[in-house]
């Protein structure tokens, strides 16, 4: 449009100057009669005609440039808008398909497998789009070849735990059976007795750390939880440890405030995690330490504390001391007969439960570990929430 | 001292159990798995106590238990399981059961029940 503006402009302007030298000749012509004194009265005619004709040109020349320019603009115009739209299309034929993309990267980092681009638009980003998809693909096919591995390892480490439970009985049976006779049994067979017996009851304990990891792994584990005072299960985890410590020339004492409102726990479980702190801080301390456990109200929360003055652990074995088979110093390990699962199966217990547990110590100086449980609903209301959101449907196959 | 009816499918288990028990001086019959202990009962031994293992071929210690309870029998029954939870394992809601024992076995803890459950 600009361009035929532009084309009529020129062809305008060469037709009025075409007009304007053709008036200019007749006039030359009509002066040069009146020079010579033949043009007369016609001749002067001519002159003024022209002039006027030539001023009309004028007046028409600058009316058509005005509409010409206007004619130029409006082209102008017309053209960017074009060029505009054309580019805003471009633009948006890209940018939807970006914006898709950035949207599913997110969406995959955030874990959803299943996250795909339609694929469309120009080649380059149809190619991006196709690429997108292919990797997500993998990505998912990846994920559930984990799942499934994952699956077949917890059913292998049921299965397993479970099948070894009926020979384990057995021989730990039998050699109890022995140790039931033990006075017709000279020193050195009640020796080999007690080795046997020590054993199965290590391969007990590890079997169900391994199930109860195998389970908390798999969402299986499961806790029934009541309102349990804590005073009772205190005195009565320190009881069973009491032999070992004294044994062990260890002071182990206990300090549970009066009055602490009861908390919402299985004790069985509860017991289990005090037995694993206290059994730690008894193997791991030297003779002649102090082990303590203490009680007190918080807030909603009940804190039971197991601290003793022994060798205390280094930063960065404090740092993964819940990881399972995480275990403290390599020569102390020698002698210290635990699975190395204890303190994992102690955090999955406790925050099961809704509760958690933490660790501080400074070496040379001792550990403290603190086990936080949530207080029971007063009577009448349900306490089912506080068992947290973990507790999954029982089943399992025998 | 009891009467007691033990099933267990693992022979050295029910060796065990019967050593265990008779040296407590109860009165120990065995059976093999569940249908043993319904043939146990059709033959005349009224046990003071069931001790019966969970799973076994056959017929499970619970579906045994379920057809003695439909046959009118109310003596206490004990179950034993591989299960660390037994409440939450395969606990049937429908069945009267006393007691559970897991594996291994604790034999103090299974003398303790035995004895209360035939108190």
């Amino acid at each position: 449009m600009a361009v035929i503006g532009v084309g009529r402009f020129i062809q305008q302007r060469q037709d009025f100057e075409d007009s304007i030298a053709r008036s200019y000749q007749v006039e030359m012509v009509a002066r040069e009669r009146i020079a010579r004194g033949t043009g007369g009265k016609a001749a002067r005619a001519v002159v003024t005609q022209q002039a006027d004709r030539r001023d009309q040109l004028r007046d028409e020349i600058s009316s058509d440039t005005r509409d010409t320019a206007l004619l130029v603009a409006a082209g102008l115009l017309a053209g960017l808008t074009g060029a505009l739209l054309l580019f805003s299309g471009l633009i948006s034929s890209l940018r939807r398909p970006l914006e898709e993309l950035v949207d599913a990267a997110g969406r995959l980092a955030a874990g959803d497998r299943s996250a795909r681009v339609e694929v469309g638009g120009l080649a380059e980003t149809a190619t991006l789009g196709n690429a997108f998809n292919e990797m997500a693909e993998e990505l998912e096919q990846e994920e559930v070849r984990r799942a499934e591995l994952d699956r077949l390892k917890d059913e292998f480490v049921l299965t397993a735990s479970h099948e070894l439970r009926s020979p384990l009985t057995s021989v730990q049976g039998f050699a109890e059976l022995l140790m039931l006779e033990r006075d017709s049994l000279t020193p050195r067979q009640a020796e080999t007795v007690e080795v046997i017996l020590d054993n199965c009851r290590h391969l007990v304990r590890l079997l169900n750390d391994l199930l109860d990891l195998a389970r908390s792994d798999a969402g299986r584990l499961t806790i029934r939880p009541a309102a349990t005072e804590v005073a009772p299960l205190v005195e009565d985890v320190v009881r069973t440890m009491r032999a070992q410590t004294e044994a062990g020339g260890q002071a182990l004492s206990e300090q549970v405030d009066p009055g602490l409102p009861p908390i919402y726990v299985e004790p069985d479980r509860i017991r289990q995690i005090l037995v694993n702190l206290l059994t730690n801080a008894h193997e791991y301390s030297p003779e002649g330490a102090s082990i303590g456990v203490s009680a007190r109200a918080d807030g909603a929360e009940v804190e039971i504390t197991v601290s003793d003055d022994g060798p205390g652990i280094p930063a960065e074995q404090l740092e993964h001391i819940f990881e399972r088979f995480t275990r403290g110093d390599a020569g102390l390990t020698q002698r210290v007969g635990g699975t190395g699962l204890g303190l994992a199966i102690s955090k999955s217990l406790a925050e099961l439960h809704g509760g958690s547990i933490a660790a501080e110590s400074t070496v040379g100086q001792g550990s403290t570990f603190r086990l936080r449980l949530p207080v029971a609903a007063a009577p009448g209301q349900s306490g089912d929430g506080a068992a947290g959101g973990q507790s999954q449907a029982p089943a399992e196959a025998s | 001292m009891a009467t007691i009816l033990v099933a267990d499918d693992s022979e050295t288990i029910l060796l065990l159990m019967r050593t265990r028990l008779e040296m407590a001086g109860h009165t120990v019959a065995t059976a093999a798995d569940g249908q043993e202990v319904l043939d146990h009962v059709a033959d005349g031994v009224v046990p003071d106590l069931f001790l019966l293992d969970a799973m076994m071929p056959r017929k499970s210690g619970i579906d045994a238990l379920r057809e003695l309870r439909a046959a009118g029998w109310e003596a206490p029954v004990l179950i034993v399981s591989a299960h660390q939870n037994p409440g939450d394992a395969d606990a049937p809601t429908d069945l009267a059961i006393d007691a559970y024992i897991t594996k291994p076995i604790d034999f103090d803890r299974l003398l303790e029940t035995v004895d209360e459950l035939t108190a």
